[in-house]
Order: structure tokens, then sequence, then C-alpha cells
């Protein structure tokens, strides 16, 4: 492997506010991966996926002056535009009808799937890390998170009162935290 | 309030999941503006989900990172320069419905001079656009250029004190040894196997050291060579040898502390700072 550099959250804003090829390649090289799995995580089809992670680098790349570390992390940052961006695409019904994005719809019913099946992890898409996780605290997880459901909305879709809702959640994000902080 | 009833709500994971209706959200965000515990618990859930989410991380088809940066700098190019869709097509007015009922009316006269006008406007414009477009990047070719030559002259200077510091060495040298007054000592290696070699000058009567070594190994981490001077029997330290010296073997150090006396001279490898006594002695060379 050719000699590489590796930089720190900080340096990392630094970089990328020279606005250059060389700091482009390396926010490609060590970021692409992630925001494309975000966005795949919200987007089936590829290639409404690959325009929105064009759009994704765009907005990162323009936004960058913008960006404040008193705000936050960089990568939170990121991948909340990833987020953002591809629940604003899913919502946009005429890409729903041209690019057959999985819909909501979809995707409680693979979730429901998941939970008769217990382990349909490749619909999913989930590493084997987070097999852990019920398929009933997954799809809130995943509703919320990758599709840009409210409380409401997923107690609604799911079918289980709101209370309920809020304390699976805050359960699962407890055990990811668990699982990741080992 | 209630920090940790808070907390367990669960109000901060579906903050984070973007759960929340815009009103909740706001509430939520002025109450972590106000305690850091809910800030900290925010950062975690959001550290567990970042997690989560790059756990399979996927990799996007390889001709999208040129395609990307095309993208990027195409719109840059237009930001700069203050234009937005492109040129817009020079406007064909009427022409469809127009000359079908009425052949010969003028209404295309005005129209045509309007057109030609536009025309020629957006061809100045995009002349001007062309050259700003040239003139910038021959400035970047130059800036690029000169900042290449500055790096070029540091480089040159570098060498150039480099090199002086070598000659003044050797001159040094020279002198020393050209100075009936000087004492050259040599110091050869006291480990077997091992060509290390060092010398001292020594004048006896201003008390002045110089040293020089060749081919001393550059000590581990958490190691220098002290060196010493032998009086009486018993070792005197004379100081610690920076890692400059070994790194640059031949270059002339003026040790700072005075000897006005001595029958030997040794260089000990020793921890970081020195010793008091020398434990593993290097080289060594009776005066």
């Amino acid at each position: 492997m050719a000699p590489s550099v590796t930089y720190s959250e900080q340096e990392l804003v630094l970089l990328l506010k020279q606005q250059n090829q060389d700091a482009f390649n390396y926010l490609y090289k060590n970021y692409a991966g992630v925001l494309y799995s975000v966005i795949k995580k919200t987007i089936s089809d590829d290639q409404t996926a690959q325009d929105v992670l064009q759009e994704v680098f765009v907005k990162i790349w323009n936004n960058i002056g913008q960006f404040s570390a008193e705000k936050g992390r960089i990568y939170t940052w990121m991948i909340n535009i990833a987020r953002n961006a591809s629940i604003d695409k899913l919502r946009s019904k005429g890409e729903i009808m041209k690019a057959k994005i999985q819909t909501g719809e979809d995707a409680v019913y693979s979730v429901r799937e998941g939970m008769k099946t217990e382990q349909k992890t490749d619909t999913i898409g989930l590493k084997a890390a987070v097999h852990e996780l019920k398929p009933e605290y997954q799809a809130i997880v995943e509703l919320a998170y990758f599709k840009g459901y409210t409380l409401d909305e997923i107690a609604k879709t799911l079918e289980i009162p709101l209370g309920t809702v809020k304390t699976r959640m805050r359960h699962a994000i407890q055990l990811l935290r668990k699982h990741y902080s080992n | 309030m209630d920090i940790k009833a808070y907390i367990e709500s669960g109000i901060l994971e579906a903050y984070v999941l973007g759960g929340l209706s815009e009103a909740e959200r706001a509430s939520v965000e002025a109450d972590i503006a106000l305690y850091p515990e809910l800030l900290r618990e925010v950062e975690a859930i959001e550290a567990a989900m970042e997690n989560y989410a790059a756990s399979t991380p996927i990799e996007p088809p390889a001709h999208l990172q040129e395609q990307i940066w095309s993208a990027i700098q195409v719109q840059q190019r237009a930001d700069s320069d203050g234009m937005h869709d492109g040129v817009p097509p020079v406007q064909q007015p009427v022409a469809e419905s127009a000359p079908k009922v009425v052949a010969f009316e003028p209404p295309a006269e005005q129209a045509p001079k309007m057109s030609w006008q536009r025309a020629a406007v957006w061809a100045a414009v995009a002349v001007s656009v062309l050259t700003n477009f040239m003139l910038l990047s021959q400035r970047n070719k130059i800036n690029d250029e000169k900042a290449a030559m500055a790096a070029r002259l540091d480089s040159m200077q570098a060498q150039q004190s480099h090199m002086l510091a070598k000659v003044e060495a050797y001159e040094k040298g020279r002198s020393m040894l050209a100075d009936t007054g000087m004492k050259t000592v040599v110091l050869r290696s006291a480990q077997p196997g091992k060509d290390m070699t060092g010398m001292v000058f020594w004048s006896k009567g201003t008390g002045d050291t110089y040293l020089t070594i060749h081919h001393m190994p550059m000590p581990e981490k958490g190691k220098q060579y002290q060196l010493w001077v032998i009086q009486e029997g018993k070792p005197v330290s004379m100081g610690v040898i920076s890692n400059d010296l070994v790194a640059n073997a031949g270059m002339m150090l003026k040790v700072p502390m005075q000897v006005q006396n001595g029958q030997a001279f040794a260089i000990s490898l020793e921890k970081e700072g020195g010793n008091p006594t020398p434990t593993e002695v290097m080289i060594v060379g009776a005066i």
C-alpha cells in the first residue's frame, strides 16, 4: 500500500477549506463508503443513490466554509447531510415513481418480514455485529434514522403505542452504545 | 429539571434519530444548550448511530469519484464567474405563428434587432467570461510557479548554511591540528565488532574542548550518549550529546564545559538526560 497520511477532525476541516483536489480525494477516499451506505439504507435504487451521493459531496464542499467545530463533529455533520439529502429524495414523489425507491410501505413490509423470519438480514442490510438488536427494535431505529419517520408515524405504521416506540427506541440505542463501547 | 428522568424518557434518542416534530425539536435544542449533561448524552447517541450507520460501508462505483469532482469544479467555476444556468438561447420571437397569417407585416423587424442586440451582449459577456477565466488560470499558474521557486530558494539556502557549517568545522579542525597547544585525542570503540570512533581536540591552556564522532549509531528511544573526562581515575561528566550530532557525523561540537586536566575521554550510552556515572562505554581514548 502507498504511504498515506491521516487527519484528525480539526485537520480535516482545515484541509477541506483549502478546496483543492487533494482535499477532495482524501475526503472521497475516506468517507464515500460510509456516506454511500447511509444513503443506500434510505434509497435502494443504485442510480438514485449515486445521484444523491454526488449532491451530498457538493453540499459538503459548498458548506464547509460555514461549518464550525463548536456545533459538533464534522463526521456527524456529514452523515446528517447524507441522511437529510436521502430522506428529501425519498419524499419527493416523482422520484419514487421514477426510480422505484423502496417506499415506506416496502420498508415496513421488509421489517415485518424480518420479524417473522427472525434474521433475514440481507434484506435489511445489517452487519453481524448488530444482529443482537431484535427486529422490532431495528424497525424503529431504521424507520426514524434512515427513513425520516416521526415517532407518531412509526407508532401508526407499526401499530404500537407511542410510549412503546419511545422506550424501544431508547432501549435499542442503549444496546448499540454498549455494543460500540466495547 | 430532573436531568435523569429527562434522559430516561427517550426524547434525546428521538431527537438524534429525527423523530420529533419541529416544536419538540426546538425545545430539546434549547434544553441541550442549557444543560451540558444533555449535550454529552446526545453526543453519545450520535456516536452510536454513526457507528451503526458506518458499520457496513458500501463502496460506490469507482467512476463516481471523477464524476463528482468534475461536478464540483463545473459548479465552482459557474459560481466564481457569477453565471448561473449558462447562456440562455437567443430568443426566437413569434416566428412560428406570425408569418403564417401576415406575410408582409413588419412585426418581425423589431424583434430580430432585439435578438441581434441580445446576441451581441451575450457574445460580449461570453468573451469577458472567457478572458477572465484565462487570466485567472494564468494567474494561478504564475502563483504556483512562484511558490515552487520560493521552495527551491529555501532548500538552497538551507543547503548553503549546512555547507558553511561543515566548512567551518573543517577549518577549525585544521587550525586545531596546527595548534601545538592543542592535543588531539582519538577515541576508539570499546565494543568489539563496532567501528565507532571519535576525536577530541583539547587545549590544555584554555580548557576548550571540541568533539567529533563517526559511525556511532543513533541511540534508541529514551537513550543518549554522554561525554566523560577521566580525572584521577574518576569519570566526570561533560554533558549529554544531542542526537543532532549523531545524525550529523563529522560535525565539530564545542563542548560547553571546560576541562583543566584529565587522562582520558570517553563516550557512553546512557538513559536520556544522562547518568552520574557511565554504564555502557562506547568509545574511549587516552590523552
